[in-house]
């Protein structure tokens, strides 16, 4: 690494470290995890959800799917947390004048700030993982076997380009942004839009492309078995999740949950084995590629502004 | 051999575009800026000192023309400009979390100081600027003038050949504005360049040795400070100052009848001469036969030329 970017990541690591707002997020995630787990906990004792088996090996992918849940909220707002004040911040307290009245290119900055953000994303995600998990763990008396470490250490890729998908994405907001507040508001929008928005306008696609559904009677199959949807209902809603699923592609909480969906699937609802790591991997790689193609672009984009942009008026 | 310039633009321009239209904050700028002086660039606020500044020093892009620094290229060369000046912005600011001490060896350590020299550096300049006390702690607990002190210390950590102080005197208080003065004067003895940009000209306009007057993005004139009085002498005529013991009346008398006088005064026997032309040879022959204390030309202030060059009398 050059000495100049060297300095920039060691001053931006340490100023994070040293920030109530980067352990405040770790805290968050640890929190809503444990209360998540806990709530999951007492459902599935309620409810004596039959093949849960707390305390057995399934109750693990029903905290995975809580984990993955918790970081699809807190991973972007990690993100935007280290993006939004990056450039912004700076240029509005004017220290940004003193930084490039020295020797040092514009892209040595910008690198030096990325590559500290992804430091200090991969150990959030990873503090909060190794924090929470054996926490909530402990709490309900689960054990994991060695797959699933291995899915639950796999799962953490997602997490870290999903974090880094949205610091991009504020980085290029606070790139042309002069006011961090502003650029924070911009962040949260667009995380709004992505986790909220988002998800209602792919319903509303689909609904607009295939109309009401159709009128529903229940087959109700006699000595208390399971409600049948008839065969059309049943095709309308497969329809309609695969159009929504398509608009859906574009969001990168969408392509993170899939993955990790997909590391914790098991091989039929009968089967005890997971599906394998290497046909995971060959089916849903297009998620990790379209998460790390968002950080890619937005930190181009980045790239090409800040060193077009000029300092002072 | 000719005067060596560390500071050169040829018509340099500076045109933003926004969406009311184009302002024009640079008019093909031409300066020079000997080597080894106090420069003054004086200028209300908006005439575009701050635009000037920031594209030598490699913060903004010329629109047309160039500029260079030490002979380096602020364009093409501007990494090699930012390694050889020292820069007190405006509207600059620190990390508030970190110490002063923090601040100058990230800073420091950009400028690609050695480590051990940077360690010695940063106690120097703290100590020239008064804040060896204050180095350890955070700079939100420091005061507008410690700041502007710490800004100043920042510029002289590389120990550059060339300084450029954007607003230098802002915020800080009549003692700091003395350090200032004292320490500028002694780097410009050391050899070093400074250009100093201020609309406060009462409080450094009196230690440069030369200045330009820009105004509206445009120098409006520049030079030492006797060629610049010598074309305010042009335009507004020469005073003198005579202080005599005895016939003060018949003195005036005298002086009047001299060719170019326009002007004679009389307040407490001080006569006030203004003259069209230099007549300072003919004064001293009609005071010989006067009982005269003193006898001087009154050279114009900073303040008289900035009035003068900025439309008090030229336009």
């Amino acid at each position: 690494m050059n000495g100049k970017v060297a300095v920039i990541v060691r001053k931006e690591v340490l100023e994070n470290l040293k920030s109530a707002r980067f352990w405040g997020l770790i805290g968050l995630f640890v929190l809503l995890f444990v209360a998540m787990s806990a709530a999951i906990g007492s459902a599935a004792r309620g409810f004596a959800i039959p093949g849960l088996g707390l305390g057995g090996g399934r109750f693990v992918v029903q905290l995975v799917y809580a984990m993955s849940s918790v970081m699809s909220y807190v991973a972007p707002l990690l993100g935007i947390a280290l993006g939004f004040s990056a450039i912004a911040s700076e240029r509005e307290k004017g220290t940004i004048r003193l930084v490039l009245a020295r020797p040092v290119y514009r892209d040595q900055v910008l690198n030096g700030k990325i590559i500290a953000a992804t430091i200090l994303i991969v150990l959030a995600v990873t503090v909060s993982t190794a924090l929470s998990l054996p926490l909530s763990m402990a709490l309900h008396g689960v054990t994991v076997t060695a797959d699933d470490l291995s899915r639950l250490a796999l799962s953490l890729i997602p997490s870290i380009l999903l974090a880094l998908s949205y610091y991009a994405l504020s980085l290029f907001i606070s790139v042309l942004s002069d006011r961090s507040s502003r650029a924070f508001l911009y962040c949260i929008v667009a995380w709004v839009f992505f986790t909220f928005i988002l998800p209602l306008i792919a319903s509303m696609i689909a609904l607009s492309v295939l109309g009401p559904p159709p009128a529903i009677s229940f087959n109700m199959t006699r000595g208390g078995g399971q409600p049948q949807l008839p065969p059309q209902v049943q095709e309308y809603y497969r329809k309609m999740n695969e159009i929504a699923s398509t608009v859906l592609l574009v969001s990168p909480n969408n392509r993170y949950s899939s993955f990790v969906s997909a590391l914790f699937t098991r091989r039929s609802p009968q089967a005890a084995a997971y599906v394998d790591l290497g046909s995971v991997i060959a089916t849903r790689w297009v998620d990790l590629a379209v998460l790390a193609a968002y950080a890619a672009v937005f930190i181009l984009l980045s790239y090409i502004f800040f060193v077009r942009r000029q300092e002072v008026r | 051999m000719g005067v060596e310039y560390v500071i050169e633009t040829e018509n340099l321009t500076k045109v933003y575009r926004d969406r009311t239209g184009e302002v024009v904050a640079l008019d093909n700028v031409d300066i020079k800026v000997p080597k080894g002086v106090l420069f003054g660039l004086f200028g209300p606020n908006g005439s575009g000192k701050t635009t000037l500044i920031s594209i030598l020093v490699g913060l903004q892009l010329p629109t047309r023309g160039t500029a260079r620094v030490l002979g380096f290229d602020c364009v093409k060369q501007s990494l090699e400009v930012r390694k050889r000046v020292g820069l007190l912005p405006e509207n600059y600011g620190f990390y508030e979390y970190m110490t002063a001490y923090e601040n100058l060896e990230f800073l420091g350590r950009l400028d690609g100081i050695p480590r051990e020299e940077l360690r010695r550096r940063i106690s120097e300049v703290l100590e020239l600027v008064g804040l060896k006390d204050w180095a350890h702690t955070k700079v939100k607990a420091f005061s507008r003038g410690m700041n502007q002190r710490l800004a100043l210390a920042q510029a002289l950590l590389k120990d550059p050949e060339v300084l450029i102080f954007d607003e230098p005197t802002l915020g800080l208080d009549p003692q700091g504005s003395v350090m200032f003065r004292e320490l500028v004067t002694r780097l410009v003895k050391e050899g070093r360049t400074v250009l100093i940009s201020t609309h406060l000209l009462h409080e450094v306009g009196f230690i440069c040795s030369h200045a330009a007057f820009i105004r509206k993005g445009r120098v409006v004139a520049q030079g030492s400070l006797e060629e610049l009085a010598e074309r305010y002498r042009e335009s507004r005529g020469y005073s003198y100052e005579v202080v005599v013991q005895e016939r003060p009346e018949d003195l005036i008398k005298e002086l009047r009848q001299l060719e170019g006088v326009i002007e004679v005064g009389l307040e407490n026997n001080v006569v006030k001469v203004r003259s069209s032309r230099d007549i300072m040879r003919e004064l001293i022959k009609v005071t010989e036969g006067y009982r005269v204390r003193s006898l001087r030309e009154l050279a114009p202030s900073w303040d008289e030329l900035y009035q003068f060059y900025h439309g008090g009398g030229r336009e």
